[in-house]
């Protein structure tokens, strides 16, 4: 007993030393997977206001940018509308739709606070369980995708950005449909690499990349970038495809989340797949 | 007492100079600029070992709060306060630390922060980049990142120091 008293007091130092170090990384291991509470992150509601505040500062610099960013959008989406189209056929009646049923809904939010030079980025966004979003929604911009949603509280919302290590979008090339999983290696904000793609098929470059929007995540078909280069693996059948992102995460403010309704019918029926055995 | 106060308002503004600052400066080439360090190593030279870590500790956990790193900065700001003691006595000079004294390089001198700083600088950078990336076949880039980033975060202290802070009155 004496000695284990001796021993505590010889070692204090290092002993506590060593008791903040393993709460400090179980905590970075523990929150960078599946985060508990939303205390320590940007979307607890002090430091969101803190930072909500700054952006009101900063964000008039880049207001022309983003302005005329939405403007083009606009732009896209009025050449839709039922007023700028010609009717050719003018014998149609009017039917009440059954054949489409809205599947996706998006909510519109501002990106308040937002990193990219780290190995994983986050975006803190203005808002969060009271308009209904939730962990694991989809968030993309007009130009792309851009995360996935990790960690909500009332009003604000923290968003793993596609700049993370294990972001594992499923994506696909455009016009050979060959799927893969998209992953960012830390080094540049604007490419990111595609695994997974075996290399019996060929691949152009700067073919488009899409998301696949097999996890009812994304809706199918929204950009992520385009093939920059592909190189071979040594000693696997596999390509390596280096995407360049068609969003540049530095300059990003308006973003859209998106709102799956039919993903509990769908995460139901894939709850029904028997497990294997052997992948325990 | 005005030791006191002048530690708090230190601990206030460098949490949101780097936090809101210096987290949003993206030069290129994987480098961060980190100050936060210059206040853990311009504590006083009596300071307790056990106020030392955890200061460092409260410190790096709030700036983890502001940029969703869980811990990154908590944790290798312990590391450099747990080095600091043990790297100050190797360095001591032959009558001890003068306690009226700080430990910048205004009151200790070119040669003397040159050394101490740069090691404690190095192993809060290199454990930081080493646990954010925790790879080894991504050393080199571990390496890099450490280097550059050490060598721009060195000179904003020294930077820092020379524009805000005064000589301490010799008595």
């Amino acid at each position: 007993m004496r000695n284990l008293i001796a021993f505590f007091k010889r070692f204090r130092v290092f002993l506590y030393f060593a008791f903040l170090q393993i709460i400090a990384l179980s905590i970075y291991v523990r929150y960078l997977s599946f985060p508990k509470s939303q205390y320590l992150t940007t979307a607890s509601s002090i430091t969101a206001k803190v930072l909500e505040t700054e952006n009101d500062i900063t964000k008039h610099f880049s207001l022309s940018k983003n302005n005329l960013a939405l403007q083009k959008e606009n732009i896209r989406l009025r050449k839709n509308l039922p007023q700028s189209l010609y009717r050719v056929d003018r014998n149609l009646l009017k039917i009440n739709d059954t054949t489409f049923k809205q599947q996706y809904a998006y909510i519109p939010a501002t990106v308040i606070h937002s990193t990219v030079t780290r190995r994983n980025n986050y975006f803190t966004l203005d808002v969060g369980c009271k308009q209904g979003i939730k962990r694991d929604m989809g968030v993309f911009s007009d130009k792309g995708v851009v995360g996935i949603v990790h960690n909500t509280s009332e009003h604000y919302c923290v968003v793993k950005s596609v700049l993370t290590k294990d972001i594992n979008i499923d994506v696909m090339i455009e016009p050979i449909g060959l799927f893969g999983l998209l992953k960012w290696d830390g080094e540049n904000p604007r490419r990111g690499s595609i695994t997974g793609i075996s290399n019996d098929l060929r691949i152009k470059k700067w073919s488009k990349v899409v998301t696949r929007g097999g996890s009812g995540i994304f809706p199918r078909g929204l950009a992520v970038g385009k093939v920059e280069s592909i190189k071979g693996i040594e000693g696997e059948p596999i390509w390596d495809v280096v995407v360049r992102f068609s969003e540049n995460f530095r300059t990003l403010q308006r973003v859209y989340i998106v709102k799956n309704l039919m993903i509990e019918e769908q995460k139901e029926l894939e709850a029904q797949i028997p497990l294997d055995e052997e992948d325990e | 007492m005005t030791d006191l106060y002048k530690n708090i308002l230190r601990f206030i503004l460098f949490t949101f100079a780097q936090s809101l600052i210096f987290n949003n400066l993206e030069i290129g080439f994987g480098i961060h600029l980190m100050v936060q360090p210059l206040f853990v190593m311009l504590l006083p030279f009596e300071i307790g070992v056990f106020s030392l870590m955890s200061l460092a500790f409260v410190l790096g956990a709030i700036i983890d709060i502001f940029s969703n790193t869980y811990g990154l900065y908590a944790s290798s700001l312990l590391m450099m306060a747990f080095f600091r003691p043990i790297i100050f006595k190797f360095y001591s000079p032959r009558e001890g630390y003068d306690p009226i004294k700080e430990p910048s390089i205004i009151d200790m001198g070119g040669r003397w922060f040159f050394f101490v700083y740069g090691y404690l600088l190095l192993i809060h950078h290199f454990w930081y980049f080493f646990i954010e990336i925790f790879r080894i076949d991504q050393i080199l880039f571990i390496l890099q990142k450490t280097v550059l980033s050490f060598i721009f975060s060195y000179l904003l202290s020294i930077l820092l120091q020379i524009f805000l802070m005064k000589k301490s009155k010799a008595n």
